[in-house]
Order: C-alpha cells, then structure tokens, then sequence
C-alpha cells in the first residue's frame, strides 16, 4: 500500500490522544474490561472518540480538532466525567500515568481485533508487555515538508516533553528509579526511536517510505512506533513519547505548549536541523526518562550542558507571546507549576510513601483523574 | 501390633485430600474441566467406599479446618465487594434481591407441589437461595477471569450468602420455637447468632487494617495478619455457637473499607488456601449417603433446574438497565449454579441445636451432590463464554 497523501490541514491545530488505564476496585489491578466498557459507552453519543487498545485493560480516547486550550480543555473535561460515570456504573476504575505500578503483563489479554492479534503474533510477549499508556500530541501541517522540519525541529525539545509528562516510575510492583519507564518497553521495538533525517515529503515518500515499504518489513505508516511520526492522512505530526498524565489538565496543557513550541518553530528563526542533532538524542531523552525535571541534557547545537528543569523554563518564557496569540497562557502557567512542584512520577513516589503500597498509588490516580482531589 | 483399623482411620483424610489432589491434576489438564468438581467426586466416593472411615462430628478437627478453608474464602469475597457500586449502580442489587426471593418462592411452591411438610419446603427454599462462593471463587481464580460476568457474579454471591443466612437462620428459629415451645431459645438460635456473628467480624475488620497500619507493615503482612484472624474468627464463633459464614464475610467487608490503602491479599491465600480447598470439597460431599441421594434425586434435578432458569431470567432482566448486554446479563445467571459446600456448612453448623436437616431434607443430599459436580463447570462455563477467562 503506497504512502497517503499528504492532505495538509490548518497549521496549529491541536488534537489530543489518550490512553488509559482500567482498574479494578477490588484489587487495584488492571482488569480486562473494556469490552464492557465499549459496550456501554457505545449506547449514548461520546463527546469525542473512544477506541479499543491492544489489551483489553486499556481504552485509547481523542478528542476532536482544536485551535484554542479552552476549548480543548473543556471537551477533555467532558470526555472524562463521561468515561468516570459509566466506570462507576461497571465497577472500574479509570486512570492516568505511563504504567501501571504493579500489573504482570503475562496476565494480560489482546483485545479481539485482527490488527491487535497480528501485533501480538509478531512481537510476542512484547505485545502484552505494551500495556503502556501514552499521550499521543497531534498537530495540524500546512504540507508534508513543514510536518518533516517541523519533526526534526522538535528533537531537540523532546525532552521537555518526556520529563514533563513522566508519570510511571513503577513497574512490576518496583521502584524502577525511573521517571518515565513507559519509554524503555516503546524503545524493545524493532521501528522504534527516531525517524530518518530527511527534510522533503517527496523525498520521504519515495526515497524512505517506498524503499521500506519493498523490503516487506512495514506495511503502513502505523508500523512506525516512532517517538514523532508525520501522520499524512490527518496532515499532522504526532508527537508520542508523552506518559499518560494524572490529568486531562496536565494533557491539555503539554498539548499547548507543543502548539506554541511550533507557531515558534514555523517562524524559521532558529538554526535549521540537522544529522548531527542526532548525535545527542538518545542521550538526552535517557536523561529525561531517568531524571526527569532534574535531568541534565546537551544542546545538539552548542554541545552545552542543560539543566532540563532550566532549559525548560527558559523555553516556556520564551513560548509566552506565541501563546498568548493562541490562546493556550494558561497551558504554560500550568507547566510552570510543575517545574516547581515536581511532575506526576514525583506525586505517585509521594502516594507510594504515604500509602506505603503500590495499590495506593492506583487508588490515588484514580481519584487524581477524577479531578476530585 | 498396631492397630490397622485406627491407623486407616487417622491416614483416611490426608489420602483422601492427596487422591483427589492427584485426580483433580490429572482431570484438568486432560478435560479443562474445573479442579474442584473432581475433588467432590471423589470426596464422595471414598465416603461411600468407607463410611466408617469419613465419620465426622461437628467439633472434629476436619470440620474445623474446613470451615477455616470456607472462612478463607468468605473473607476473601468480602474484601472483593464494593459496597460503593451497589449504591451507584443500583440495578445489580435489585437483580441479586429478585433472584434471591424469586428462587425461594418457586422453590418452596416446586417443593410443596411435590408434597413435602411446610417447614421442610422452607428450608429447602432457603438453602436454594444461596450461592457458593467456595465453588464461584475458587473458578474465577482458577480462570483468571475478569470482567462484568466476573465482577456481577461476586457481588451477587455475596448477597446470596448473607440472604440465605438470614431467612436460613429466621427459619430455623422457627423450627426451634415450633418443636421446644421456647420464645427465648428460638431467638438466640437466629436473630443473636446473626447480629452477634456479623458484629464480631465487622469489629475484627476495623481492627485488623488499624494495627497493621500502626505496624507499617501492610503491604508485608495483610495476608498473613488477615488468614491468622480468619481462623481465630471461625474458631470463636465455632465456640459461641455463632456464625463463621456471616462473622468471615463481615470481616472482609469492612477490612476492605476501613483501609485507606489497598494491599493485595494472595488471592486463595496462596498454597495453603489452595490446599484447605481441597480438603473442604472433599469434607463438604463425604457428609452425603447414597440413600439420600437417590431418595431425593428426583426432587433435586426439578428444583435445580427450577433454581438455575429462575436465577438466570431474573439476573437476565436487569442486565440492560445495569449497563451490559442481555448475553452477559444470562451468562451471570448461569453462573450463580454452584451452591453445595455453602449449604452443607450451613447445615452442619445447625446440628448442635439438635436438628439434622441433612436427613429430613434427602432432595438437599441431591442437590448438593449434583451441583459440587455440576456448579462449578456450569461457572467456568460461563466465564469462558463471556469471553472474560485468561484463554484467548
């Protein structure tokens, strides 16, 4: 199946996708509900889409099109009371973060669809072990050459991303020392990591996509688990190394920021990307994963070390006016206040400690989605 | 010389337990079919085999360990209910009242049409109420299911047992109060022993998670803290002639929502509750004769097939409006079938007040031979046709 086209949308337009977490009430544990919960879901109009994942204790939710945080905020806000309603009346529990602290995935089950059943045949265990909740960031592309600049453009500010949405340091009812572990299980794919340095759709399209597309190996832009992928028949880039935050607060807002972080990108003012910004990629985002806001990263200009917490409150100041032409102040006002406060990886710590058991964490982010605490 | 006939006597129940461990093994992994119905079987053969052998008393040690094993599972039920959602979602306790009574009254008229006394046809309706937890909990663990069938299925349980307890209790109180004349006696028989039986494991409930907490050690030693006082629980009230059904099962309600966080307790209680099951099934049918069992056969497969299309048509009615679809709203029904381990419990407990139900009610031997066999296949069957069981 040949590459789509490319179909160009408006520039700066933000849509979000979230996946999230099905918790039974008894255990705390992941429990393999979202049949049911599609079922009920499927009988009244949902102010948004829901979708299946690949195992059946996760859904995956995406709100519509949006230019405005008000307005992306506000339809977030009614997908979430919408989906806590109809888990109470199922007796589930629904919630944020990358992992879950303590679910084994050999106790998971692929939900009943051909792609999930061929994902799972190809990769095995690596399938289940995908039970790992993301926030997907799409944003609108004039054309495909703008959606690849814009994608390299962005490595550099990846791990602002990463650290600002750490929400898993859990794993296997451990500590991993990790603020976003999420990460590591997207890393075991073999199309993972990041996509090839190529600044030209035709290029893209003919040079790359074709060539792959002939070695048998991919079959569609969906094979691509990149941490940004362009998304031609949306005519987006979509940003996917985001942890399902706490709250669709925190999601709307990172959604934002990446929205102002490109109407500046677009402005052509920084040095073009390049190859070698590469050279410090991986580097960068396992500082990101590990540390978090405390993270050290190089600048793959000037090969200067960055304390990640500063590098991105620098970037916020200098996002103000582009976002305040969007609308989305109030976005960066709320990341501000989690360089300060610490990010959701630091809140579920504080839950662990206080709880003194990893169902407590759950129980907490459970509550935490609900917005009720 | 050592005596062959007390040596037999003292190693009957371990090797009994160990065949049908062995068996049970053996079955599953050949037929899929649940572990438990084949501990039953052979629990009643090696009962019929050698009467003498599987003698029990109501304070032997055996019917102890196994109302510890049935303490465990109750406790472990309890923990799994959340009385929150039968608030939210109020169709599923609806569901659970009208199959509940329903049972008891097509019952009690099934029983009365076949011309057994009043009081008897009571006591058989009451015991028809109930659900098992051993067999239903014993078969989502084994299965590893989840799911509304899973989740709908424990709630209901739940209300079963602590229904059938109640109208089991009031009725036998009036058994007591008919055949001693004594107002007094006959209320200590069911409505203390009910309040005080509920009361003392709501109490354990609250106290347990609260030294635990102290102790900061949860997340360590809840499973350990919490199977310790289960068997103090059944031991006091096998001692005060109390509840162990209710006191178990209060105690795990209220340990789940006093906490204010959450520990996994093993589900099963692991090895050890694993092999307290064993010995319970086998205990639970080893108190049946053959006798009873084709005396009252007849009576049993029309009550029981009765019991099953009541229960499935009334969980089936409300499945809808509770939010899941008409298939799974019947499969939960069908998979409420097991009842025998709980009935046999119940009766045992009632024989210090001097009434051996078992014999009067033949059809309740049948029942539960048939539905120790029978129930927990019909669960598991369930589960797997739901689509909520680990199997893909």
């Amino acid at each position: 199946m040949p590459l789509e086209t490319f179909n160009g949308g408006t520039p700066l337009t933000m849509g979000v996708e979230l996946e999230l977490q099905l918790v039974s009430f008894s255990d705390y544990d992941l429990t393999a509900s979202s049949p049911d919960l599609l079922h009920l879901l499927a009988r009244k109009p949902f102010p948004g889409n829901v979708t299946p994942e690949i195992t059946e204790s996760m859904i995956e939710i995406n709100s519509d099109v949006h230019t405005r945080h008000s307005e992306l905020l506000a339809q977030l806000h009614e997908v979430r009371d919408t989906l806590v309603t109809a888990g109470e009346q199922l007796n589930i529990g629904i919630a944020g973060g990358g992992t879950h602290p303590f679910q084994k995935w050999v106790e998971r089950r692929i939900f009943e669809k051909p792609r999930f059943k061929q994902v799972s045949q190809l990769y095995g265990y690596l399938a289940k072990q995908f039970t790992v909740f993301g926030q997907h960031v799409h944003i609108g592309c004039a054309n495909g050459d703008d959606a690849l600049f814009l994608l390299h453009s962005l490595s550099r500010y990846l791990p602002h991303f990463i650290a600002l949405s750490a929400s898993s340091p859990f794993v296997q009812g451990g500590d991993t020392l990790f603020n976003s572990a999420r990460l590591n299980s997207v890393f075991a794919f073999p199309m993972s990591g990041r996509a090839p340095f190529l600044l030209s759709w035709d290029e893209f399209e003919h040079s790359y996509f074709a060539k792959m597309e002939h070695t048998g190996v991919i079959k569609s832009m969906k094979d691509f688990y990149w941490d940004i992928r362009p998304k031609p028949e949306y005519g987006t880039i979509e940003l996917r190394v985001c942890d399902t935050p706490l709250t669709v607060e925190r999601a709307a807002a990172l959604a934002c920021y990446l929205q102002a972080l490109c109407a500046y990108l677009l402005e052509r003012k920084e040095e073009p990307p390049a190859e070698d910004d590469y050279l410090v990629y991986n580097y960068n985002r396992f500082q990101a994963c590990r540390f978090g806001l405390d993270g050290t990263v190089v600048h793959p200009k000037t090969y200067e070390s960055l304390s990640l917490r500063e590098d991105i409150l620098t970037t916020l100041r200098k996002m103000d006016p582009y976002a305040e032409k969007l609308g989305g102040t109030a976005a960066l006002n709320h990341l501000m206040q989690v360089t300060h406060m610490g990010s959701d990886a630091q809140y579920l710590r504080d839950q662990f400690n206080a709880s003194g058991s990893v169902e407590g964490i759950v129980d907490a982010a459970v509550r935490r989605f609900r917005g009720r605490m | 010389m050592p005596d062959f006939l007390v040596i037999s006597a003292e190693l009957a129940w371990p090797l009994a337990v160990l065949l049908a461990w062995l068996a049970g093994e053996f079955i599953h992994r050949w037929t899929k079919l649940p572990r438990i119905s084949v501990y039953g079987l052979v629990g009643f053969l090696c009962a019929q085999a050698f009467p003498d052998l599987f003698m029990t008393e109501g304070s032997s040690p055996v019917t102890l360990l196994a109302n510890v094993a049935f303490g465990l599972i109750l406790f472990e039920l309890g923990y799994r209910v959340n009385l929150h959602w039968l608030r939210i979602n109020p169709w599923v306790p609806v569901s659970g009242l009208v199959e509940t009574f329903a049972t008891f009254g097509v019952v009690y008229l099934i029983a009365h049409l076949w011309g057994l006394p009043s009081m008897t046809s009571l006591l058989l309706a009451s015991l028809a109420m109930s659900t098992s937890p051993a067999g239903v909990l014993r078969v989502i663990n084994e299965q590893r299911s989840s799911g509304q069938v899973t989740e709908r299925v424990l709630h209901l349980v739940a209300m079963n047992c602590v229904l059938a307890v109640l109208v089991f209790k009031v009725i036998v109180g009036f058994w007591v109060f008919q055949t001693s004349g004594s107002l007094t006696q006959a209320i200590s028989h069911s409505l203390i022993e009910l309040v005080a039986s509920a009361l003392l494991g709501a109490v354990f409930g609250m106290v347990v998670p609260a030294v635990l907490r102290h102790l900061g050690t949860l997340s360590r030693d809840g499973t350990v803290a919490f199977a310790l006082v289960v068997v103090i629980l059944v031991a006091i009230t096998h001692a005060a002639d109390l509840s162990p059904v209710l006191a178990t099962l209060a105690f795990g309600l209220t340990a789940r929502h006093r906490r204010v966080a959450f520990t996994r307790t093993v589900r099963n209680f692991g090895a050890i509750g694993e092999l307290m099951t064993v010995l319970l099934f086998v205990f639970a049918v080893s108190t049946l004769s053959w006798n009873n069992v084709l005396f009252g056969g007849g009576l049993a497969i029309v009550l029981l097939l009765a019991r099953l299309l009541v229960k499935t048509v009334s969980v089936a009615a409300f499945a809808h409006v509770g939010g899941i679809p008409w298939r799974k709203g019947i499969l939960t029904g069908v998979a409420l079938s097991p009842m025998s381990v709980f009935v046999v419990l119940l009766l045992e407990q009632t024989k210090y007040a001097g009434i051996v139900l078992v014999d009067e009610l033949a059809a309740v031997a049948a029942m539960t031979l048939f539905m120790e066999v029978i129930g927990p296949i019909f669960t598991q069957r369930a589960l797997i046709l739901a689509r909520e069981t680990a199997q893909e």
